[in-house]
């Protein structure tokens, strides 16, 4: 007697009917939400290196503030107008009655220093080239 | 159940058809509109897309400063903050109070007078502090109020005070110059403009990881002026001394290098506060302009020096030509006089110019005649600019036979010789007397020795105009000036020997003719004399008391020079006290 083709047909044991199943679809699915995550936590931290490098950038425009701030009132306390006020109120001193002249055979003091701001550039050494990492990164094809 | 009649049939037909139909027109509306909006005008709406959620600022990098000759920051600029708030962050009165009074207690500014700009101001952003310091600043952004940011900005600050002012100039509210050097120096001062642009958010806040692209601004130019902060701080306190002394109206004091033509101080009176300049008020705005070139003069008998020159240049006369003096010179019917209406009789050259003898000058320029005299004056850059860098600079008023033949007449020239019917600025007397301590080389005046930038460092050179006279001619009348302030005891300077020649003018009227009892003094003088470092020339106007130069101008020429070349380390001519290590 020829044998039921349909009931030849029944399932194999296999995959669908493996107690594995559950496990690996929950792998999948842990996989997938990994997956999903991975977008979200690049961008989070994207956002959070970006809001550092902008906080760090105001923390250098304050301290240029700053400086720029400090550059201006030494310029302040070397104007004329307030050393000959120091002179004249706090050390008491005077316009000279007669003027006598004496030759000196010593070089006259250098000039001090100014605030750099007001000074010309000056080339920095070593700042001349990329580094290493700059080259690789430009190697690259990115968009 | 009933079969439809073929009249049912053709009605429901109809109204299938009606409905397609309508549906169908719709859908051609739709597609149209979608066509119009997707193609025909894509690049207007993604440009508007695009600007709803990019936000694009210009940035702006430091105006430049303009410092001395020595690098002293006469003005320069530091960095300032505007309190920028949003209108609709201030609709609700009670939050404006609230936010107003607190950026109030931070910063000092009345609270009202924040809410009431904000009130007046139609515009989505208002500023309403300007200028706020950095201390204050940041106590405002501390604050992190909604709606209120801070904008950077620049404050020019002048930490010599009010030294050099209609020179140096100032700026207005948007860092752009307005008067003086720093509008005639604005394209250097300015650095370029750069742009930032990025993506913001719905609260208008910057999307961090969004799109972002910043072309930097450049900083301007730093500007290293000719001027010497310490010479130009000694001829303004002696120009002020010689008005209060002599309850003058005004002044001007010049002071060059002859050799290079560098203008080591520029100083006029009246001035004003250039650190809060009123530029509301017009009947104020007369005190920011440069009188040392805006203001032309007659310069009296200063101008001596020039006919004298020509004279001896030409070898007409020499120093001790003698020519006699009968107190008054008959041109074309009209009479010349001395000051003094003296007549001297048989005099010199050196005795018509030590005694300052307008019959004497007029005499030598007739001995040039009008085209060698006017020759001279143009040479000496009379009646032409100094083409200086300085706007609103005016060339000056010389009469000559060929630029007014119908109206010139001799006796302009000989009236010319003693400076009289002639005008001249300051500058353009100062550069010509530098031109005698300079071998006769006339210098184009030198106000910027170097422009420093982000391109480096730019020097400029002093620049020769011509020869205007033999340097034996020029040496003559040095000497020849030598001995007028050797002959006047109150001319003389402690250490140094000068030369010089003082002037005393009319001033012009308004409505024509001369002032009634009104002059202007004037010295101008070079030292030391073996080798000039300093041309200077001192101009009072109006003063009340006594009108000669000598006395009004002169000491006050004597009191810069002996301070300045001190200070410039050059020895002094006579001998001194020798220090050394023996």
């Amino acid at each position: 007697m020829a044998a039921n083709p349909r009931q030849q047909a029944h399932p194999a044991p296999g995959v669908w009917s493996s107690s594995t199943l559950p496990v690996i679809l929950i792998v999948a699915a842990v996989v997938v939400g990994i997956a999903a995550l991975l977008p979200l936590l690049q961008s989070s931290g994207a956002t959070s290196t970006a809001g550092h490098i902008r906080g760090l950038e105001q923390q250098r425009e304050d301290m240029e503030a700053l400086l720029h701030q400090q550059e201006v009132e030494v310029a302040r306390l070397g104007s004329l107008e307030r050393i000959e006020q120091e002179a004249r109120i706090r050390l008491k001193m005077g316009s000279p009655r007669t003027i006598h002249y004496f030759s000196v055979d010593a070089a006259a003091p250098a000039p001090h220093r100014l605030p750099s701001r007001f000074l010309p550039p000056q080339e920095q050494p070593g700042d001349t080239g990329t580094s290493l990492w700059e080259d690789v990164i430009d190697w690259l094809p990115t968009p | 159940m009933t079969t439809p009649t073929r009249k049912q049939w053709s009605n429901a037909t109809w109204r299938v058809w009606t409905v397609v139909g309508g549906m169908g027109l719709g859908a051609l509306i739709l597609t149209g509109r979608l066509i119009q909006l997707q193609i025909i005008d894509h690049s207007q709406y993604a440009e508007e897309a695009r600007l709803s959620h990019i936000n694009e600022i210009t940035l702006s990098d430091r105006r430049g400063a303009l410092l001395d000759r020595n690098g002293y920051p006469l003005a320069a600029s530091e960095d300032a903050y505007n309190v920028m708030v949003e209108r609709r962050a201030w609709e609700d009165p009670a939050d404006a109070a609230e936010a107003a009074a607190l950026i109030s207690e931070a910063t000092g500014v009345p609270a009202q007078q924040m809410i009431e700009i904000v009130a007046t101001v139609d515009a989505f952003e208002v500023p309403v502090i300007r200028g706020l310091g950095y201390d204050q600043a940041i106590a405002v952004r501390e604050l992190d109020l909604y709606g209120v940011r801070l904008l950077d900005s620049e404050r020019r600050v002048y930490p010599e005070g009010n030294l050099a002012a209609q020179l140096l100039g100032f700026v207005g509210q948007d860092a752009t110059g307005l008067t003086g050097l720093e509008v005639d120096l604005d394209s250097v001062l300015t650095g370029a403009a750069g742009s930032l642009t990025y993506e913001r958010d719905g609260l208008g806040r910057e999307i961090a990881i969004g799109e972002r692209s910043e072309t930097p601004a450049l900083p301007g130019s730093n500007v290293v002026l000719t001027i010497d902060r310490y010479i130009q701080r000694i001829a303004e306190r002696e120009l002020d001394r010689a008005l209060k002394e002599h309850k003058a109206d005004g002044g001007t004091i010049v002071v060059v290098q002859p050799e290079t033509g560098e203008v080591l101080a520029m100083a006029s009176r009246p001035t004003f506060d250039v650190t809060n300049p009123d530029v509301s008020d017009e009947s104020k705005q007369a005190l920011f302009r440069n009188r040392a070139i805006t203001d032309e003069y007659e310069p009296g008998s200063v101008f001596k020096l020039f006919t004298t020159a020509a004279a001896l240049d030409q070898g007409l006369v020499s120093p001790g030509s003698w020519w006699y003096d009968s107190g008054v010179l008959e041109i074309d019917g009209w009479s010349i006089r001395n000051w003094d209406f003296s007549s001297n009789g048989s005099q010199t050259v050196q005795q018509i110019l030590t005694k300052s003898l307008n019959t004497g000058a007029a005499w030598m320029a007739s001995l040039c005649g009008p085209d060698v005299f006017y020759d001279y004056v143009a040479r000496f850059g009379f009646g032409a600019t100094t083409n200086s860098i300085l706007s609103g600079e005016v060339a000056g008023h010389v009469r000559t036979p060929v630029n007014e033949p119908e109206t010139w007449r001799p006796v302009d020239m000989a009236t010319n010789s003693y400076g009289q019917g002639i005008t001249a600025t300051p500058l353009q007397m100062a550069m010509a007397l530098a031109a005698i301590g300079n071998d006769g080389m006339l210098m184009k005046p030198h106000l910027v020795h170097e422009i420093s930038g982000p391109a480096g460092v730019q020097a400029n050179a002093p620049e020769q105009v011509r020869q205007v006279m033999s340097a034996e001619t020029a040496r003559t009348l040095l000497d020849m000036m030598g001995v007028v302030v050797d002959t006047t005891p109150t001319l003389q300077i402690n250490g140094y020997r000068a030369g010089g020649k003082s002037g005393t003018a009319n001033v012009s009227s308004e409505i024509g003719g001369y002032k009634p009892d009104a002059y202007i003094s004037s010295f101008a003088g070079l030292a030391p004399l073996d080798n000039p470092q300093l041309a200077i020339i001192v101009k009072i106007d109006e003063p009340k008391d006594v009108p000669w130069g000598t006395v009004v101008a002169a000491p006050a020429f004597g009191r810069i020079a002996e301070e300045a070349l001190a200070y410039m380390n050059v020895p002094p001519s006579e001998p001194v006290l020798v220090l050394g290590d023996q």
